[in-house]
């Protein structure tokens, strides 16, 4: 029997509906987690800042030919 | 904490400023080539071929803009940020080099191999086998400098921008490697791995996934990190970014199927795609809110910074094309929407919009930055804003209006329950104004971008003689200390599912790409292997056979012209469809179609049943010049066609791919020559006996004439078109 035949002949419909439920209630846990975080809150404020706080130069600066 | 020394380092913007240079030269270059293909619509006497017709030149402006343009932005956004996020100068300054002479490389063998013909046929990855190579090593190189430069970071935490980043790294690789599976016949010629139903599912996972993962998540990437910049706000909600990334990741690789609604892909994946597209609307607008909402108490700064304003339309257009987008999918508006001019104003607000948008916004924002000099003409930028946003509005509107008048043309039924309008040419013919107006909005988007230029250059050239190389002192990340009882300190499970767990894998960027490759992977592989392996997805039609040497010469030949960026081979099991094209088309009709060729567009009418349809002489004349046949055809003229010779000597090797790839019998194989001659034989003498029914001497001069000529090809391939199912099960086929 030809892996084709098997698989066609497995019931498998059932399988993704399971999957489905499990791939609903771990994005549910998971946002609820993340959005209901306030200890978090300070972490993230600060992550969000990254692109403003950049480092400034220091010194003197090298050069490079244009 | 132990204290870590200061280490001085500076970064790398040469790199950025020729990635740039290289953005916006291939940028203009690729929207011309778009002007021309939207003229050549209007006025075919402008399809000068071989090398310049429509079908040749669309693939050329579609790689030019999506891997041209939008690469090189890329690049250049992603370099100069990432650096400066994670404190750390590039990875190798050698390979940043390779990166850009490589990537300009592949872009100049993309300008010479489509014109010449030399394609795969599957939109957007038309480029041959050696190309595709190419374009792989010098991801890989792009993808170690990355990663390389994560691996010496100074700053533990990846911002968001870089995860979008890493993102789009994984999955441009995996889609472009899986989706260009092809056997060489020959240097510049091969066959997709996959055939029909297959290769259409493979196709389209690619192809919604580059707009997903080249289009999409590196601009969000590049969102996050320069509107932040150019607004001095931080990003409104990190929490948003978490989220809507892993949704976005997750969910979009499903949507490929939206392409193909109601066509002969098994009705589960149709499905599918249509409700994870419906899905997608959410991530989507989480990344549209987090940009918009960042302006919280910068809007003010919109009406004076040119950078704002293309950003705040960019990601308007991006909500706008991303709610759109999943109203497509839905497959009662797609039974309407596809093959139409809806599609084109779809991708155009996107790619104009938000793309383009994004990408000149970066560029104005980082001009004096790179050059050490002050934006040229603030004014002239403002300027390009207005011209483009007027420009993108006259593009879409117009095409909107062109699709929908299409689609409504080709399934309005009259009283008598006949099609209303049975001339296909009367629903091309009738676009005409509004492809007149979409040049003038092109023509103002291409015009701003000229604009762009011009500031560009005078900017440049009121750089330094010598550019200034700030140098920045920072720590080396300390060492992690172990937790008690650990032995492989960063990756312990408290760390990985611990309360901080997000946080906790910004800092372990591998355990972040490894989690990001399974999530793409997973959602790939759900629709995948069912399509693979599950028989009941085509069902073997008994009747269907191979191609024919010779027809199958013809079929390369058709995909040689890019016939499928105007023609479909496609009957949808619509009524309107079935009336005017006949018996829908089933999935084991294309069982040994390598690669296939649905199409995604009718500029022209559907092809799959054309087989019988029309004498040979009628193609012969079509071809030759399609406006005397059918007046007010569009179709460019194919003379070149009955003027060149088939090359017999090329047939064995490409029949010899069919019999590896299981589409030839192979024991038929060493009589392809022979056979392929026997055929175009007899195509040029009941060609000959059409031309000249009366008079011997000229139908022996004809078949002498044609006997050896490409258009005998092309006519046994079209009339082998849709003729299987009415076959004897026995009769018929390459056998």
């Amino acid at each position: 029997m030809s892996l084709q035949e098997i698989m066609s002949q497995a019931d498998l419909a059932f399988y993704p509906q399971v999957a489905l439920v499990i791939f609903a209630a771990v994005f549910v846990v998971i946002s609820a987690r993340l959005l209901a975080s306030s200890k978090r809150a300070a972490a993230y404020e600060e992550a969000a800042e990254m692109p403003l706080q950049e480092l400034a130069p220091t010194g003197r600066p090298g050069k490079e030919p244009a | 904490m132990s204290e870590q020394p200061l280490e001085r380092f500076s970064y790398d913007d040469k790199i950025v400023r020729w990635f740039m240079v290289a953005t916006l030269v291939w940028g203009i270059v690729g929207f011309l080539v778009g002007l021309i293909i939207a003229l050549q619509l209007m006025a075919p006497n402008l399809n000068f071929g071989p090398l310049l017709t429509f079908g040749r030149l669309r693939p050329l402006h579609t790689n030019a803009v999506i891997f041209a343009f939008a690469g090189n932005a890329i690049f250049t956004g992603a370099y100069y940020s990432i650096q400066r996020l994670l404190k750390a100068r590039l990875f190798n300054d050698t390979l940043s080099w390779i990166h850009f002479w490589g990537w300009q490389a592949i872009i100049v063998s993309a300008a010479l191999t489509l014109p010449l013909g030399f394609t795969t046929g599957k939109e957007y990855a038309e480029l041959e086998w050696p190309i595709d190579i190419a374009i792989a090593l010098i991801w890989v190189v792009f993808a170690i400098n990355l990663f390389g430069t994560i691996a010496k970071r100074r700053e533990r935490h990846i911002y968001v921008a870089i995860w979008f980043y890493i993102a789009s790294i994984l999955a441009v690789a995996v889609l472009h490697i899986f989706n260009s599976l092809e056997l060489p016949a020959s240097f510049l010629k091969s066959y997709s791995a996959y055939a029909g139903v297959q290769d259409a599912f493979m196709q389209w996972w690619y192809g919604h996934n580059a707009v997903a993962f080249f289009l999409t998540t590196p601009f969000l990437g590049l969102m996050y990190y320069f509107l932040p910049k150019a607004a001095d706000r931080p990003v409104f909600s990190y929490k948003l970014s978490i989220l809507h990334f892993w949704s976005l990741v997750f969910i979009y690789i499903w949507a490929g199927p939206h392409h193909l609604h109601y066509t002969a892909l098994p009705e589960w994946a149709s499905t599918l795609g249509m409700l994870f597209s419906v899905m997608l609307w959410m991530p989507s607008w989480g990344g549209m809110i987090n940009g918009l909402l960042t302006l919280r108490g910068a809007w003010h700064k919109v009406r004076q910074d040119p950078v704002l304003k293309f950003f705040v339309v960019a990601v308007t257009f991006y909500g706008m094309s991303t709610f759109e987008g999943p109203l497509l999918s839905i497959k009662g508006v797609n039974a309407l929407s596809h093959y139409t001019d809806w599609t084109i104003a779809h991708v155009h607000a996107g790619a104009l919009g938000w793309v383009g948008f994004m990408c000149f916004g970066m560029i104005y924002w980082l001009l004096p930055r790179l050059y050490q000099n002050d934006l040229w003409s603030p004014k002239l930028a403002n300027i390009h804003f207005w011209l483009g946003t007027v420009g993108i509005l006259l593009y879409i509107v117009s095409i909107y209006a062109a699709g929908l008048t299409q689609g409504l043309m080709w399934r309005a039924i009259d009283d008598a329950g006949r099609l209303q309008y049975p001339d296909f040419v009367e629903t091309v013919t009738i676009l005409m104004p509004m492809y007149g107006v979409r040049v003038l909005g092109g023509l103002l988007y291409i015009t701003g971008a000229l604009l762009c230029a011009v500031n560009y250059i005078k900017t440049a050239q009121g750089a330094p003689e010598t550019y200034e190389v700030p140098v920045y002192e920072a720590p080396a990340l300390a060492p992690q200390p172990a937790p008690p009882g650990s032995t492989f300190p960063p990756l312990s499970p408290a760390k990985l599912l611990g309360g901080r767990w997000h946080r906790n894998w910004e800092g372990l960027p591998l355990v972040f790409t490894v989690w990001t490759l399974i999530a793409i992977a997973v959602a790939s592989l759900f629709e995948i292997i069912p399509t693979f392996l599950i028989e009941s997805n085509v069902p073997t039609i008994a009747s269907v056979k191979p191609y024919r040497p010779l027809e199958l010469y013809g079929r390369d030949i058709y995909v040689r012209e890019g016939c499928y960026n105007c023609h479909s081979q496609m009957v949808r099991p619509l009524i309107a469809e079935t009336e005017r094209y006949g018996e829908y088309s089933k999935p084991g009709e294309f069982v040994y179609d390598h690669p296939f060729q649905w199409g995604s567009r009718r500029i022209g009418p559907d092809l799959h049943r054309v087989g019988g349809k029309y004498p040979h002489l009628w193609h012969l004349q079509h071809m030759e010049k399609p406006s005397e046949v059918t007046p007010k055809s569009i179709m460019p003229a194919y003379p070149h066609l009955l003027a060149d010779p088939i090359d017999f000597a090329a047939i064995p090797g490409r029949v010899g791919v069919m019999v590896t790839l299981g589409a030839f019998d192979e024991a038929t194989a060493p009589k392809a020559e022979a056979m392929a001659h026997e055929q175009a034989d007899l195509i040029a003498a009941q060609l000959a006996e059409q031309m000249h029914p009366d008079d011997a001497a000229k139908r022996e001069e004809t078949t002498q004439r044609y006997r050896d000529k490409e258009i005998v090809a092309l006519i046994a391939y079209l009339q082998r078109l849709g003729t299987d199912i009415k076959a004897d099960v026995g009769a018929g086929g390459g056998q």
